[in-house]
């Protein structure tokens, strides 16, 4: 079994590992065939251009403002969730398919309508125009709920008899057993808005507003790509969502203690 | 108590959900009907402009579709996306969750940050790098294959192979996420269901087959589902790695409306096209719930 | 589980304080007759032009330049948002083939005025095909800033080995050059062409005398011209000249020698000398070889103002300062671009680089694409069928006379 998971691994991580070696390596060197899985003439030249041609901390604010806010939508995600799994109320199944068919919307379709509508509420070029559409997303709601489904009623009912408010038992007893899905949900949230472009773009008519990500695509040339670069860019953005995964991944791991409520 | 219960139940679950359906209506739910009225006119960048120019031409974009070789490529191009990457999804990630929730050495922690590592690769690294080794001729694979005295093989060069080859790519790219998914529900499963199936004298495969599958119901559920949803909007891949060729072989629906519509503006066309998509995904999701609903009620 | 909780207090405060601090940024967005100039510029050029803004704001005290830049890949979706919402930028970068489509749908202020006043933007101070680049129906939409043809790339010393002491001259000696290229065993090719690329079969097409006839709507694409040039640039893959398959990236096989002939722009000077520096003094550009001519294809961008902006100008006054042929030096020194402006060719490091003057010489004949807003549609049209031709083998007869009619159709 581990001899399977380590190969299988391995074949898995081959193009991941190219990437943040690929960072390290002269233009020369980035597309010579067959390509070289270390880099011959390790160089730190890409690191230091991207920092010294990027407008490098501004970029950062932005993206860890929009990861921060993004926290928010976990909230709101999570309650919605919750709300769906654990309550009966009139138009329930109605409301649940409107959230999953928003889900079906192939995505281009509603940019020009959501632009228009944004600009209507004059919040083009502000940080707030960024960061509402994606706040909220049916995926995670779908998967809150899935996930507080499982979680016993008999629990909240006994809360419940404890006379504790409706917010109380969301906070204090829900959010801690539904742990290993709020886990799994941060990761993800984090790496949507550790990458968020196409809004920041669009919305922006200001550089000030720029995140990472758009500001490692203007590095891109018409005709010309300079891959090395882009490679040092993409392992950059890489480094803190592996770290993030690294932290939350333990309470992943650690499981529902839900033997002691059982 | 009841009537206690009942004033409860009423207030709060649309407390709960109101932030999220307030901001889900907001920037999908009205959009998307301006997107349907869209799909009944001629709307092009000139209309975006003077909207006096734009009018009403009623069903003659979906007709035009129905009618649009390329469209219907791109439906079965789809099609065959969804039988064969759906499944295959669903499964390897199952298999690799099941094995990797098998030990808890710090080996195993390892390997799932390993098993992770696809789906957070940049999309530029991944046509880089799955393009050199597709390679018709100096590609790994080819390389490979070849001290099995096999013939070069045109991975993304021939219509049919392209269309399996891409899916190779986002099978691989998408394991991590469902992976993920799969394993939070494993941990859900209380240890004593296990001792009790022990103490019953059950094989490891027994437990597998009658505790684990059935209680992971939900998750797969969950992932069948979004996959399906997923894979029916299929469209980086061919996007980054092939844009739809060969002889549009790979072509999928999302990339027909993306080319329709932000590279040739034809937004009341590109409009049209999300439609019939969108209608495909409800119809393939509805079968899921159903579908669903028959294994529950047995 | 107490970490976890108080980690995510932590966030939440971090975000009323953060987003509190996010709304001051709003920005003013274009417009008002202020002394501010927006400018969009697209990807690396975008951040390059910052830097030659400072010069502008020197020599007007009291104007300022903003620049933002945009990504090339997502600079027309940024754009479609723009024209759609009129929030745009006072002065914008518009790349050859977008200048129709925007021009149509009336995005593009008209500057025929200021062209009239300014014997500075007069047509003749730029090359022939970037003139047609800044007339649409009759209106002046453009003011051209830099400008990019292709030429032939070839390696001199493989050349020399099939006796080639300088690049083919013609359509004869192109297709002899490519027969002995290709003889010279397997994995080895004549010509390399890239069948993504939208213009390539059109320069052959001009070479063959080809013409659109755009005032009657009529695209000429079933003239003999047009037909004889798809069938010369077919034969190149039915003799196994040219790659059907992806194969290597161009500049590997042109550093091992397996393609030593391709078209390229001037993009691809800095690229070789970069990525493959080993071959350098082995490899040369020349102009196009051609049949009727030796047209090649005439890319670049153009200034425009767009429809909304109250700040004109202000605007032309920048353009106008991009368009003085020091500025043009200037910017091509920082950015590798070509010149627009013929007169700018006259400085010695274009007109005395051994391989920049074989540009310059290319531009004296260089056309962009039709300018009609469907062109890139038409364009990708007649690649889906020559790729049916070469990859499907699908009759070349057959599938011209259904690209034509889709393609008038398209322009119908």
């Amino acid at each position: 079994m581990t001899i399977i998971m380590m190969i299988g691994g391995i074949l898995v991580s081959i193009p991941f590992l190219w990437m943040i070696s690929s960072a390290f390596k002269p233009e020369n060197e980035i597309l010579a065939i067959p390509p070289t899985i270390f880099p011959e003439n390790p160089t730190f030249d890409n690191f230091i251009k991207l920092f010294t041609e990027m407008n490098f901390l501004v970029y950062l604010k932005n993206t860890l403002i929009i990861v921060a806010v993004s926290s928010v939508g976990l909230l709101f995600n999570g309650m919605a969730g919750y709300g769906f799994a654990k309550f009966e109320f009139k138009g329930k199944e109605k409301l649940f398919y409107l959230v999953l068919a928003t889900m079906m919307i192939p995505g281009q379709v509603t940019m020009i309508p959501v632009y228009l509508l944004l600009n209507e509420m004059g919040l083009t070029n502000t940080m707030s125009g960024i960061i509402l559409p994606g706040l909220v997303a049916a995926f995670n709601i779908f998967l809150f709920r899935q996930f507080m489904a499982t979680i016993p009623t008999s629990l909240i009912e006994a809360a419940r008899l404890d006379g504790a408010g409706e917010f109380y038992i969301f906070f204090r007893l829900i959010i801690p057993v539904a742990k290993p899905i709020f886990a799994v949900q941060a990761v993800l949230m984090f790496i949507a808005a550790w990458n968020s472009f196409l809004w920041p773009l669009i919305i922006a008519n200001d550089e000030s507003l720029y995140t990472l990500s758009v500001g490692l695509s203007l590095l891109k040339g018409q005709y010309a790509n300079n891959f090395a670069l882009q490679m040092a860019g993409a392992a950059f953005m890489v480094v803190p969502i592996m770290i993030i995964f690294g932290f939350f991944q333990k309470y992943i791991v650690e499981g529902f203690t839900m033997s002691g409520i059982k | 108590m009841s009537f206690m219960k009942k004033i409860l139940n009423n207030r709060h679950p649309y407390m709960f959900i109101a932030p999220s359906l307030i901001l889900l209506i907001l920037f999908s739910i009205i959009p998307i009907t301006i997107a349907f009225f869209i799909s009944f006119t001629n709307l092009d960048l000139k209309g975006l402009v003077d909207f006096s120019s734009v009018s009403f031409i009623g069903l003659e974009n979906y007709k035009a579709l129905l009618t649009d070789d390329r469209f219907i490529k791109a439906i079965f191009n789809t099609v065959f996306y969804v039988l064969i990457g759906v499944p295959l999804v669903v499964i390897l990630s199952l298999s690799i969750a099941l094995l990797l929730n098998y030990g808890t050495s710090k080996l195993f922690t390892f390997f799932r940050s390993v098993y992770y590592m696809p789906s957070i690769t940049n999309i530029v690294a991944i046509a880089v790098i799955w393009g050199f080794l597709y390679n018709t001729e100096y590609g790994l694979i080819n390389y490979i294959l070849s001290f099995l005295s096999v013939d070069n093989i045109p991975w993304l060069n021939e219509p049919t192979l392209a269309k399996i080859s891409l899916i190779i790519v986002a099978v691989w790219k998408s394991l991590g996420l469902n992976m993920i998914i799969f394993l939070a529900a494993l941990q859900g499963i209380p240890k004593d269901y296990y001792e009790a199936a022990e103490i019953d004298g059950a094989n490891g495969f027994q437990k597998m087959l009658y505790i684990t599958l059935p209680l992971l119901r939900f998750a797969t559920f969950f992932v069948t589902v979004t996959t399906l949803i997923g894979w029916i909007q299929f469209f980086e891949e061919p996007f980054v790695m092939t844009q739809g060729g060969p002889l549009d072989g790979t072509l999928s629906i999302a990339l027909f409306i993306y080319q329709e519509g932000f590279q040739f503006n034809e937004f009341g066309y590109a409009a049209a096209g999300s439609f019939i998509l969108f209608i495909i995904i409800i119809i393939a999701t509805l079968i899921q719930f159903k579908l669903r609903k028959s294994d529950t009620e047995y | 589980m107490k970490k976890f909780f108080g980690g995510f207090l932590i966030v939440i405060l971090l975000i009323a304080f953060l987003s509190a601090c996010g709304n001051d940024d709003k920005g003013e967005g274009s417009g008002g007759n202020s002394d501010t100039i927006t400018v969009w510029a697209m990807g690396e050029e975008g951040k390059l032009l910052k830097e030659m803004a400072k010069g502008f704001e020197e020599e007007n005290e009291g104007l300022t330049v903003e620049v933002q830049a945009l990504p090339w890949e997502n600079a027309h979706d940024k754009l479609l948002t723009a024209v759609a919402s009129g929030n745009g930028p006072d002065v914008l970068q518009l790349g050859a083939t977008w200048i129709p489509e925007f021009a149509e749908a009336g995005a593009l202020l008209d500057l025929r005025d200021y062209v009239k006043d300014n014997p500075e933007f007069a047509k003749e101070n730029y090359f022939d095909g970037a003139q047609t680049l800044m007339e649409y129906n009759d209106e002046v939409v453009g003011i051209p800033w830099y400008v990019d043809t292709r030429v032939l790339y070839y390696r001199t010393d493989i050349l020399a080995e099939i006796s080639y002491d300088e690049a083919p001259k013609n359509w004869e000696e192109l297709e002899d050059a490519a027969q002995k290229l290709a003889d010279r065993g397997d994995g080895q090719w004549g010509l390399d062409i890239d069948q993504k690329d939208q213009i390539t079969p059109f320069i052959f097409a001009w070479q063959n005398g080809y013409q659109a006839d755009i005032e009657n709507n009529d695209l000429n694409l079933d003239s003999p011209e047009f037909l004889g040039a798809m069938e010369y640039y077919t034969s190149f893959f039915e003799n196994g000249y040219s790659q059907q398959n992806e194969g290597l990236d161009i500049i590997q096989a042109f550093a091992n020698g397996s393609k030593a002939m391709f078209f390229s722009g001037p993009w691809m000077i800095n690229q070789l000398n970069d990525q493959v520096p080993d071959i350098e003094g082995d490899w040369s550009v020349a102009t196009m070889p051609g049949n009727t001519s030796n047209t090649s294809s005439l890319g670049g961008s153009v200034f425009s103002v767009f429809h909304t902006s109250d700040n004109v100008d202000n605007a032309m006054k920048f353009v106008s300062y991009m368009n003085e042929t020091e500025t043009q030096i200037e910017w091509m020194e920082m950015s590798n671009a070509l010149p627009a402006r013929v007169e700018a060719w006259e400085d010695p490091k274009l007109s005395e680089d051994e391989k920049y003057s074989v540009f310059g010489e290319q531009l004296n004949d260089a056309i962009p694409g039709i300018q009609v807003e469907e062109f890139e549609r038409i364009a990708q049209e007649l690649l889906n069928s020559l790729e049916r031709v070469n990859v499907g083998g699908a009759d070349l007869e057959d599938e011209m006379e259904k690209f034509n009619q889709t393609a008038q159709q398209l322009l119908e």
